[in-house]
């Protein structure tokens, strides 16, 4: 058998135009998908990373209470059960967030708009000061109690400048109408759409501006290590809580349930009742369970492109292939006479396939990595609109080694079939009429 | 009793609506360690004969007998087989497999089938056969880079390599000069006299069929002559496999 694989081996040389010609054709085909792939693998990593950094957390930790008429009043009064849960789970965390955040109406000089303003602590919330690049303005101006961090695009809209005073409506957590006054400390680089909603205030003064006590807050935003110790941290942490606080039920984890965790919560929320702050336990997954929506599109696409893309590489196969079969006609017919069977004949044609096939293949895989590391190379600036599906500016691409080794199967064996009628017909021929038939 | 045998063989091909006769029955006997030429005109049939004796093509009628036993019926994969232990092959167009050098080329019918030969005992036997046809200093290069008179060389080696008991050769001096050709054809005589190999060539030139020992005549599918050297006619086989009384052809038209 090895050396009927030795012969088309080396029966691949041959025609080396042709050869490179059919390598070339999959292996671009293959680099295309396997691009594809690699930006789809990294993809929802990277955008859920972003949207940690945005969210200031991969794990959070909400607290609800049940306020006058029965309005749900979303806060966190005390949080030494949950800090020493969080501590016992053992997560790998890297720091821990405490914020408040309101939508309201900011008004300047008559132009009014809607936002959300998060709160705070900018003292402890150092990292923020390296996420959030200032176009104007200072950090340092922050320390001023009511002041404010705008995006560059709400700035805009409403025509403010550093060092101006603005309004704002609001509804306190217990839904009563409130006004606060902010100043103008900076205005940041807009980062993607999500970056441009995104408006900082001082804890103390969201707080203030809410009817919170000083030291209350809203959501506890948790940073782990990496994204990918998000949920078994948060299952040891939910853990550890069940035994101190009072919880809601955590959300279906996947994206695969009818139900969103919000739905679930309101769901919850809506029917029960309770005495003190009830608490909820959600993650950035959960939040973007849609992301993998986005994904699984991303390689379907890549993998009708491959089906498609192959499906004209295989016609070209079989035909070349059918040619080499009249080409070789002779030595069909000589290694018949010599006592090779009808079997290693047609081994011969499918070896031959099969290793252009995978050299191709492998080619494709190898020039995706390479133009991957390129690509990657470049910096698009963290004020890019792409910039939530970039890491720090750049584009990355993780590419799933089973789904590598999986469209080179496809290409096998797509090339197997391709080539099967071609090698059958040559397998069948009776050695005397492949020797009549030489040239 | 010989070690080919052919009992009233014909063979139709069909050619579009017409049945072209090729051979048209035929009978004779070879015996074991001759030396045979099959001479005849273009279109006599020689090639016909020696496929069927060589296993590539079966008759339409009529039995071949290899070393007494009938192959007609006989599944493809046997009959694989059976050329492959019992019989070598030598081309009019030398038929090499033009990826494998001399070496590899000479060895290929060693890597099919079953048996195998220990590494050494091949060595030695490859560079025996390359020795004996000369070509010790080209056992690295490609059919390509010969001339024909050694690619014929190449297939005289590979066509012994099995210690085949019957070399079958058609027209093995067809695509070569009379000069080389001749050389070819004194080199499988000597192989022949060494390793009592039964040797049977076709050709259609004439003056090439003195260095036979029998000679075996055709026209138009038609045995018009079968006679040993020195002797006025070949006698019939001994007895047929089957035990068959066997006719053996007849002398002259
Ligand atoms: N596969 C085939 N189909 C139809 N006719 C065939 C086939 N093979 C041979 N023939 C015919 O059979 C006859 C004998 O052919 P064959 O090749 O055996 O002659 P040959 O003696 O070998 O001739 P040459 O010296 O030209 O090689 C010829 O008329 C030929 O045209
Ligand atoms: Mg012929």
């Amino acid at each position: 058998m090895n050396t009927i694989a030795n012969i088309a081996l080396r029966n691949l040389s041959r025609q080396k135009k042709r050869t490179i010609l059919l390598g070339s054709a999959i292996a671009f085909g293959v680099m295309i998908v396997t691009l594809i792939n690699g930006f789809a693998g990294a993809f929802s990593a990277n955008v859920a990373e972003n949207f940690s950094d945005l969210m200031a957390g991969h794990i959070f930790i909400s607290g609800t209470e049940k306020g006058p008429d029965d309005k749900d009043v979303s806060v966190i009064r005390d949080d030494r059960a949950l800090t020493s849960a969080v501590a016992a789970s053992g997560a790998p965390i890297r720091y821990v967030t405490r914020r408040s955040a309101f939508s309201g109406t900011l008004i300047f000089e008559g132009k009014k708009l809607r936002t959300n303003v998060d709160g705070a602590d900018l003292e402890k919330e150092t990292f923020l000061r390296d996420r959030l690049l200032l176009k104007a303005g200072s950090w340092d101006a922050m320390a001023e109690g009511n002041a404010l961090i705008l995006s560059e695009k709400i700035a805009r809209k409403l025509n403010v400048d550093v060092g101006d005073n603005l309004l704002v409506q609001l509804q306190t957590a217990t839904g009563q109408n409130n006004v606060g006054e902010f100043r103008l400390a900076g205005i940041s680089f807009d980062t993607g759409i999500f970056g441009q909603m995104m408006s900082y205030a001082n804890l103390a003064y969201v707080n203030e501006l809410l009817g919170l006590a000083p030291g209350e807050y809203q959501t506890m935003g948790i940073m782990l290590d990496g994204l990918k110790h998000t949920e078994s941290a948060a299952a040891g942490i939910y853990d550890k809580l069940s035994g101190s606080v009072q919880l809601f039920e955590r959300g279906a984890k996947g994206s695969d349930g009818a139900e969103t965790p919000f739905q679930a919560l309101i769901r919850q929320q809506k029917k029960e009742s309770w005495e003190g702050v009830r608490y909820r336990l959600f993650t950035i997954n959960e939040v973007l369970s849609q992301i993998k929506q986005i994904v699984a599109a991303l390689d379907t696409t890549a993998a009708v492109i491959l089906v498609v893309l192959f499906v004209i590489i295989m016609v070209g196969i079989a035909n070349t292939f059918s040619m080499v079969m009249f080409e070789r006609i002779g030595e069909i017919g000589t290694m018949r006479a010599l006592g090779v069977q009808r079997g290693g004949v047609r081994s011969m044609f499918l070896f031959e396939a099969l290793f252009l096939a995978l050299g191709g293949a492998v080619a494709g895989i190898a020039l995706a990595l390479v133009a991957m590391g390129v690509i990657s190379l470049f910096d698009f600036g963290m004020d890019s609109p792409a910039f939530l599906i970039m890491r720090n500016g750049h584009l990355s691409f993780f590419l799933p080694p089973l789904r590598a080794v999986g469209n080179v199967a496809i290409i096998a064996v797509l090339t197997l079939i391709a080539v099967a009628s071609p090698a059958g017909k040559a397998a069948r021929l009776t050695p005397a009429e492949a020797l009549r038939t030489q040239k | 009793m010989g070690i080919v045998e052919l009992q009233n063989v014909r063979k139709v091909y069909p050619l579009g609506k017409v049945q072209v006769e090729a051979v048209k029955g035929v009978s004779f006997c070879i015996e074991k360690g001759d030396f045979i030429s099959i001479a005849g005109p273009s279109g006599s049939g020689k090639t016909t004969i020696l496929n069927m004796v060589g296993l590539v093509d079966q008759p339409t009628e009529g039995e071949v007998f290899l070393d007494g036993k009938p192959t007609s019926g006989l599944k493809d994969a046997e009959l694989t087989r059976l050329r492959h232990e019992t019989l070598g092959f030598i081309f009019q167009s030398f038929n090499l497999i033009p990826v494998l050098n001399v070496w590899e080329n000479i060895e290929f019918p060693l890597l099919l089938g079953k048996t195998r030969v220990g590494k050494d005992e091949k060595k030695e036997w490859i560079d025996h056969l390359i020795e004996e046809v000369g070509l010790s200093e080209w056992r690295k290069h490609k059919p390509n880079e010969l001339s024909g008179g050694q690619r014929q060389r190449v297939a005289i080696a590979r066509a012994l390599v099995t210690r085949p008991q019957i070399v079958l050769a058609d027209e093995p001096t067809a695509n070569l000069d009379s000069a080389t050709g001749e050389q070819i054809l004194e080199l499988m005589k000597k192989i022949n006299r060494e390793l009592e190999t039964t040797f049977i060539f076709s050709t259609h030139d004439a003056r090439i069929v003195d260095i036979a020992d029998h000679i075996i005549r055709l026209r138009d599918g038609l045995v018009t002559e079968n006679r040993r050297r020195d002797e006025p006619a070949a006698e019939a086989c001994a007895a047929g496999a089957a035990g068959v009384g066997v006719r053996g052809a007849r002398a002259g038209a």
